[in-house]
C-alpha cells in the first residue's frame, strides 16, 4: 500500500459478504469469472467441432448480399434557416422537478431532441445535469407514455372534453365556483400562477390545493417561524468552512441540488486550494451522500438526531443549557463539532434534510443563528413557490371536503394522489364521489384510472411554459419537437376552464410575459422574448433576499419532542425518496430503475434498508422477505443490509410498486401503504416477521470484482500538508521496451475522488450519448448490465459506520492495454493519440478481452439488446454505432465528440483547444469530478490535474499506463475527535 | 450378391470430382461475391422520383455543386437540397414539365420527396464530407463522373479496402482547393504535386488509418 500510516491499514470492502470473506462470496466470484473446467464437463470434443466448424462456415455468409431494402434520403420541403443536415443544434429550455427549475440545452440533430445537457448560464444548474434530468429524454420518447383523452374507459375527443369542461363551468359561474377543486404539485410557473388566480377571481369559491409526496413542509415552516415571515432558504457553500449535516439531501437532491454540490466540492480539493478544505459532519438515520462525503459521521436514530441537535445548540449558546446536560449518545463527538462549528462562526452552515421534524429544522437554523450565518452561509429569500402551503393539510383538506360532499369538480394537474396519497386516506373512493374528476398526466396512472377524465400531459420538452429556479430564476419552457402522442399543457387545460375554446400554450405564455415585461422595464418585448429563449433564463427574475435573521431565542421556543416510553426499543420505520424515481414519478423510466443506487448499488427494486446489527438481532439476512406491520398495514419487502443505517431503523423508499402507470408498474414493493399523514416520514413498525421466503436483489457492487487490490488511495489533510507528496508511490519503469512515443495528442482524463459525490448523473449522461441499452433485471443478477461508466462504491471501517469513497471507473485506455494483446481479430487496437478503440464491426464475440481487462469495464452484448428496446429508432444517438448482438463495447472517451471537434479544428486549420472535447460524463458532472483533454498539453485542466501529487493510477504494478488516472482521497479529520469514534 | 456392382467405382468418382467442385465453387463464391458488383452494388443506378440529372444541371448549366448541396462544406452530411432549392428555377422554366409533377406536389403538399440512396454506409462507418473536401478530396473522387450523369449511379464500391486505398497513400487524390467541386478537373503539368498538396494540407497519412477515424 502506498500511503502513510493512517491508510495503510486500511482494508476496503464493497459488500457484507466480501467483508465476511465468506464462502458465498467466493463461489459468487467463481460464477462470474469461470474457470474452463465448468465447461469441459457439459460439451464434448467431437461437438465442439462440429460447433466450431459450422460456425466458420456459416459465418462468413452473414455478410454477403447487398441490402435488401433500398435507403431513402428525404430532404426538407423548406430548409428551415440555419438547420444544417449533421450538426448538433442547442435550444434552451428548462426542465421541473418537484416544481423547481433547472436550465437545460436540448441537444438536437436534424430538429430531433437526442440528449440533454445542463445550461452553464443557469443557477441551478451550470452546466451540470442530473442522472434524472439526464433520463428526462427516455421519458420524452417513451411509447407506453398515454396518447389518448379518456373518460370512464372510452377513448374521447378533446372537443368532447371541452364541451364537457364548458358545460361545467356554466354551472360553476352560477354559483361563483362553489365545488370547484384544483389539485396541483409545487408551483413556481409565474403563468400557471397567473392563470390559477384568475380563475380565483372568476370562481371566487374555487380552492386550490397543492400535494407533493416529497413536500418540504417541516423546512417551510421552520424558516417562516424562524424568521417570522414566508421565505425560502438558500445556502452558500463558498465561504462555508464547516458543514453539519442531518441527514441532509443539499447535494443530492434539494432544489438547487446541482450548484451547491458544484460549491461544495470546490471546498474538497486541498491540491488545488493551497491545503485547504472544508469539513463536515453528519449525522443520520438513513446514509445519505453528504453523509458519505462526510469527514465524521454518526449513524442516529430519530430520536437520538433531535437530542444531538439540542445538545449542539446548547453548545454554540443557541439553546438553553440544560439541553447539553441531558444524556446524549456521543457528546464528547458533538462537542468537537460544536467546537469546530464555533471557531467558524460566520463561515459555518447546519442542513437539515426535508424528512426531519419541524423541530429539528427550528433547532438548525437556531444554530445557524447563533453561528452567524445568516446572510452568510444562509441566505433567506422571498419565496419561490408561487403559493406556499403546508401540503399534507392541503391534501387533508382535500379530501375532507371530498367527504363532506363539498367538492363537485377536481381538476388534478400532474399529481397522483391516488398512489402517493397517506395510507389512510381511500383516495381512489373518495374519486368516485367527485361528480366531474379531470387527470392530467403524462401516463394512464393510478389517479388517471381513478378519474372520469384523464387527459394525457404534453411532456415538458414538447409544450409551452415557465418555471423559477431555487434562487426565483424565471426560465422560459419551449417545445423541443412537436407533441409525439398528442397530449395537453397545463396551461392549456386551464385556460379551457378559463373560457378559451381554442388555448394555446405559447399565446398563453407570450401574452403573460408581454405584461410581465413591461414590469420587468419595458423595451422591446420581442428582444426579450427572443433573449429569455436563447439564453433559457430571464435576468433579474431571482427572488430578492432578504435580510432577516432569526430572533435569538428562538431555540427555547422549540417544542421538546414527544418522549420515547422507556424501555420499549421498537423498530423505527423511515420513508424516504428513493434516489432514482423518487416518489415514484420516474418509475416508468428504464434508466433510472436500472441505475445503481449510489450506496446500496441496487437496480430495479426497492429494498428495506437494515444495519447491520439491527439484521443481525432481527435474525434476518440480506434478500430475506419480511413482513413489516404497523397499526394499520402490511407490507412484505425485501431485506437490504446496507452498512451505515442506524441501528432499529428500517429505511423504506418510496416510489416502487406503482399499480398503474407505463414500464415501472409492479416492480417494487410500495412503501405509501405504510405511511402516514401525520408524520410522512417515519412510522413505528408493530411488528417485523420473517416471511421465511426470499427474494433475489439485483445490486451490482458485487460485480466486477478486481480482486482485493488497492485501489482506492487515501489519507488525511494533515498528512497532505506535512508531505504534499506522501501518496506517491515510487516511480518504477517495469517494461523492458521503450515507451510508444505520442508526440501529437494524448486523450486523457483525471477523476477527482474528493470530488465525486456518487450521484450517478455521469452514468446517465454516458448511457443517453452512447445509446446504452438496459438489460433488465434478470440480466444485471447474471452481471450483464451494459454501462459503460459505473461508480464503484467502496467501504472501509466498521460495518456499522463505514468510510465511504466512490470511484467512477470507465475505461481506463492503458497505453499498454491487456485487451489488445488478446484479441484474436484486432476489434480493440490503439490509435495514434492514445485511445483504446473498440471496432465494433471486427468484433467476433470471444470475450477474451474482457476477461483480460483488470478494472473489469468492458461490457458484452450477449443478447440484442439495443433492438428490444422500446424506444423509437429516432431517438437514438446518431454519432455513436448502435451495437448488435455478440459484440463487446466499453467507454470510447466520447470518441464522437474527439472526432467532432477534431474534424472542425481540422478543417479551420487550427489546435484544439483546451476544453473544446468535454466528454459526456464531465459535462454532466455537478462536481467537475471529471476532467478531459490533452495531457501533452501542459496548460490544460487535465495535465495539471494529472501533475498534482495526489494523482495515481489503478494498479500501477501492472504496468498498464492508464490514461485514466485519480486524484487521491483526503479527508479532513478533526484531530479533537479520536478514531474509533470516527 | 456383391456388396459393389460394377459401377461402383464410376459412382465413387463421379461423387469425388463433385464433392471436389462442390468445394471450389463454395470457396470462390465466398470469395468472389463479396467483392462482385453484385454485392457491392457498385454502377448501382436506382430509378428515381424525378429523373434528376447532374449532366445538365452541373455540366449543362454549370451549377456548382454547393447550390444544392449546401453542408458539404460544414457538415459530415453533403445536405440534400429542398424541395424550395428546386423551385428557385423550376417556379420559372419548366414550370409544367410533366417530368417535374412530383417536385410541384412536394411543394403543394408539403411533403418531402422520396429520393432513393445511391451510397449507403453501414451504421457503423462515420464518413464526413467536410474534412475531405476542406483537405482536397474533389467530389468525383468518389462519385465518379458525376457530372456526366444523366441518372446518378454509384461508382465505386465503398468497401474498405477502397477507402484504404486513399487513407494510406492520399497523394494521388489531392488536388488543390479551388477544383474541389470542378467535376472535369485533370491533373496538369503545373498543378503542385500530391506531396506538396499533402504537405500543405498537413495531412498526415500514418493516423489516417486509425480504426477510430472512420468507426465510432
Amino acid at each position: 500500500m502506498s500511503g502513510g500510516n493512517e491508510t495503510a491499514g486500511r482494508n476496503y470492502w464493497r459488500t457484507l459478504q466480501e467483508l465476511a470473506d465468506s464462502t458465498e462470496f467466493a463461489a459468487a466470484v467463481e460464477r462470474e469469472a469461470p474457470r474452463f473446467r465448468d465447461m469441459l464437463g457439459t460439451l464434448d470434443r467431437r461437438r465442439f467441432l462440429q460447433l466450431m466448424a459450422a460456425s466458420l462456415a456459416l459465418g462468413g455468409l452473414s455478410g454477403c448480399g447487398p441490402e435488401a431494402e433500398p435507403r431513402q434520403l428525404l430532404p426538407y420541403v423548406e430548409q428551415p434557416p440555419d438547420l444544417v443536415p449533421g450538426r448538433w443544434r442547442h435550444y434552451a429550455t428548462a426542465t421541473t422537478h418537484e416544481g423547481y427549475a433547472t436550465g437545460v440545452l436540448i441537444s438536437h440533430q436534424m430538429a430531433r431532441p437526442v440528449k440533454v445537457e445542463g445550461n452553464p448560464d443557469h443557477p441551478a444548474s451550470r452546466g451540470a445535469a442530473s442522472a434524472l434530468i439526464q433520463a428526462s429524454i427516455l421519458t420524452l420518447y417513451d411509447p407506453r407514455r398515454s396518447h389518448t383523452i379518456v373518460r370512464d374507459g372510452q377513448i374521447e375527443s378533446w372537443q368532447s372534453l371541452v364541451g364537457a369542461l364548458f358545460e361545467r363551468r356554466n354551472a360553476l359561474r352560477k354559483n361563483g365556483g362553489d365545488g370547484l377543486r384544483l389539485l396541483t404539485g409545487t408551483v413556481t410557473s409565474p403563468t400557471l400562477a397567473a392563470q390559477i388566480a384568475a380563475l380565483q377571481q372568476a370562481f371566487p369559491a374555487m380552492r386550490w390545493h397543492q400535494w407533493e409526496p416529497l413536500a418540504r413542509d417541516n423546512e417551510m415552516l421552520a424558516a417562516r417561524q424562524a424568521l417570522g415571515r414566508p421565505c425560502e432558504l438558500t445556502y452558500d457553500l463558498g465561504p462555508a468552512d464547516a458543514i453539519f449535516a442531518v441527514e441532509s439531501d443539499l447535494i443530492s437532491a434539494a432544489p438547487g441540488h446541482l450548484a451547491y454540490a458544484r460549491q461544495f466540492a470546490a471546498r474538497r480539493r486541498p491540491a488545488e486550494t493551497d491545503g485547504t478544505m472544508s469539513r463536515v459532519y453528519a449525522i443520520e438515520s438513513t446514509p445519505t451522500l453528504i453523509g458519505a462525503k462526510a469527514d465524521h459521521r454518526l449513524p442516529l436514530k430519530p430520536a437520538e438526531i433531535d437530542l444531538a441537535l439540542r445538545y449542539l445548540a446548547a453548545a454554540v449558546g443557541a439553546g438553553p443549557q440544560q439541553w447539553a446536560q441531558r444524556p446524549t449518545p456521543h457528546a464528547e463527538w458533538l462537542s468537537a463539532a460544536a467546537e469546530d462549528l464555533m471557531q467558524h462562526r460566520g463561515r459555518a452552515l447546519v442542513h437539515v434534510g426535508r424528512e426531519q421534524p419541524l423541530q429539528s429544522h427550528l433547532l438548525a437554523q437556531a444554530i445557524n443563528g447563533a453561528l452567524g450565518g445568516f446572510g452568510t452561509t444562509v441566505k433567506p429569500i422571498e419565496p419561490v413557490m408561487a403559493a406556499p402551503m403546508l401540503q399534507q393539510q392541503s391534501l387533508r383538506e382535500l379530501f375532507a371536503d371530498i367527504g363532506a360532499g363539498k367538492v363537485e369538480t377536481l381538476v388534478m394537474l400532474d399529481t397522483n394522489p391516488v398512489y402517493s396519497a397517506p395510507a389512510e386516506l381511500d383516495v381512489a373512493a373518495a374519486l368516485r364521489q367527485v361528480k366531474l374528476s379531470v387527470s392530467l398526466s403524462l401516463y394512464v396512472d393510478e389517479t388517471a384510472a381513478a378519474s372520469n377524465w384523464h387527459v394525457p400531459l404534453a411532456h415538458e420538452y414538447e409544450a409551452w411554459g415557465d418555471a423559477r429556479a431555487f434562487d426565483g430564476t424565471v426560465s422560459i419552457q419551449q417545445p423541443q419537437v412537436r407533441r409525439l402522442y398528442g397530449g395537453r399543457s397545463p396551461l392549456e387545460l386551464l385556460a379551457v376552464l378559463l373560457g378559451d375554446t381554442q388555448p394555446e400554450d405559447r399565446a398563453i405564455v407570450r401574452q403573460f410575459w408581454q405584461q410581465e415585461a413591461q414590469r420587468l422595464g419595458g423595451g422591446d418585448f420581442e428582444r426579450f422574448w427572443h433573449e429569455a429563449l436563447r439564453h433559457g433564463l430571464i435576468e433579474q427574475t431571482a427572488a430578492a433576499p432578504l435580510s432577516a435573521t432569526p430572533p435569538g431565542d428562538l431555540a427555547r421556543h422549540v417544542p421538546d419532542a414527544a418522549p420515547e416510553a422507556p424501555g420499549t426499543v421498537r423498530t423505527t420505520l423511515l420513508f424516504r425518496p428513493d434516489e432514482g424515481v423518487r416518489d415514484g414519478r420516474y418509475a416508468d423510466n428504464a434508466w433510472l430503475l436500472e441505475m445503481p443506487r449510489p450506496l446500496t448499488r441496487l437496480t430495479w427494486d426497492n429494498a428495506a434498508l437494515l444495519a447491520p446489527t439491527t439484521a443481525q438481532k432481527l435474525g434476518i439476512k440480506n434478500e430475506d422477505v419480511i413482513e413489516i406491520a404497523t397499526g394499520a398495514a402490511k407490507l412484505l419487502a425485501p431485506v437490504f443490509v446496507l452498512p451505515g443505517q442506524a441501528a432499529d431503523c428500517i429505511t423504506l423508499p418510496l416510489g416502487f410498486g406503482r399499480r398503474g402507470g407505463g414500464l415501472g408498474a409492479g416492480i417494487g414493493f410500495d412503501a405509501y401503504r405504510l405511511r402516514g399523514g401525520n408524520d410522512p416520514w417515519s412510522a413505528a413498525a408493530v411488528s417485523i416477521k420473517k416471511t421465511g421466503a426470499t427474494m433475489q436483489l439485483a445490486s451490482i457492487q458485487g460485480h466486477d470484482h478486481v480482486a482485493a487490490r488497492d485501489l482506492i488511495h487515501e489519507g488525511s489533510l494533515g498528512q497532505y500538508r506535512k508531505d504534499p507528496k506522501f501518496m506517491k508511490q515510487v516511480e518504477t519503469d517495469q517494461s523492458l521496451y521503450p515507451p510508444y512515443e505520442y508526440p501529437g495528442r494524448a486523450w486523457a482524463m483525471a477523476i477527482d475522488l474528493n470530488s465525486c459525490i456518487g450521484c450517478q448523473a455521469c452514468v446517465i449522461a454516458c448511457q443517453a450519448e452512447n445509446n446504452i441499452p438496459t438489460v433488465g433485471k434478470e440480466l444485471v443478477l447474471q452481471s450483464r448490465v451494459m454501462h459503460w461508466l459505473r461508480i464503484d462504491r467502496y467501504y472501509s471501517g466498521p460495518p456499522d459506520n463505514p468510510d465511504v469513497a466512490f470511484e467512477p471507473m470507465p475505461c481506463m485506455h492503458c497505453e499498454n492495454a491487456p485487451c489488445e494483446v488478446v484479441c484474436p481479430v484486432h476489434a480493440t487496437v490503439h490509435d495514434h493519440e492514445g485511445l483504446n478503440l473498440m471496432v465494433y464491426n471486427r468484433c467476433i464475440g470471444t470475450r477474451f478481452c474482457s476477461n483480460n481487462c483488470p478494472y473489469k469495464v468492458r461490457r458484452f452484448n450477449f443478447f440484442a439488446y439495443a433492438m428490444n428496446e422500446e424506444r423509437v429508432p429516432e431517438s437514438w444517438n446518431p454519432e455513436v454505432t448502435v451495437r448488435g448482438r455478440g459484440v463487446m463495447e466499453k467507454c470510447t472517451y466520447c470518441i464522437q465528440r474527439i472526432r467532432t471537434t477534431e474534424i472542425d479544428a481540422d478543417r479551420e486549420s487550427r489546435k484544439i483547444h483546451d476544453g473544446e472535447v468535454v466528454t459526456a460524463c464531465q459535462q454532466s458532472c455537478p462536481t467537475q469530478a471529471i476532467v478531459f483533454g490533452n495531457r501533452n498539453d501542459h496548460d490544460s485542466a487535465v495535465a495539471k490535474r494529472k501533475a498534482s501529487p495526489l494523482d495515481y493510477v489503478l494498479l500501477e504494478d501492472l504496468n498498464t499506463r492508464p490514461r485514466t488516472s485519480y486524484t487521491g482521497l483526503i479527508r479532513n479529520p478533526n484531530p479533537a475527535i479520536k478514531k474509533g469514534e470516527t | 450378391m456383391a456388396i459393389f456392382g460394377p459401377r461402383a467405382n464410376l459412382f465413387m468418382n463421379v461423387a469425388l470430382a463433385a464433392a471436389a467442385v462442390l468445394v471450389a465453387v463454395l470457396l470462390l463464391a465466398i470469395w468472389v461475391v463479396p467483392v462482385s458488383g453484385y454485392n457491392t452494388q457498385k454502377r448501382y443506378r436506382p430509378q428515381q422520383p424525378v429523373p434528376f440529372s447532374h449532366q445538365h444541371h452541373v455540366s449543362g448549366l454549370g451549377l456548382d455543386c454547393r447550390y444544392c448541396h449546401t453542408a458539404v462544406e460544414v457538415s459530415s452530411n453533403a445536405g440534400m437540397p429542398p424541395t424550395e432549392t428546386c423551385m428557385t428555377c423550376h417556379s420559372q422554366i419548366w414550370t409544367n414539365a410533366a417530368l417535374l409533377a412530383p417536385v410541384r406536389q412536394s411543394l403543394a403538399e408539403k411533403k418531402p420527396l422520396r429520393w432513393t440512396r445511391v451510397y449507403t454506409l453501414p451504421d457503423y462507418v462515420y464518413f464526413d464530407h467536410s474534412i475531405h473536401v476542406a483537405k482536397g478530396v474533389g467530389c468525383t473522387e468518389c462519385h465518379g463522373p458525376i457530372g456526366d450523369m444523366s441518372l446518378t449511379w454509384k461508382a465505386s464500391t465503398l468497401e474498405m479496402r477502397w477507402c484504404l486505398s486513399c487513407h494510406r497513400d492520399p497523394a494521388p487524390h489531392l488536388r488543390p482547393k479551388d477544383q474541389v467541386f470542378n467535376p472535369h478537373w485533370h491533373r496538369t503539368s503545373d498543378t503542385p504535386s500530391g506531396k506538396q498538396l499533402m504537405a500543405e494540407y498537413h495531412i498526415h497519412p500514418e493516423t489516417l488509418t486509425d480504426c477510430g477515424v472512420c468507426h465510432r
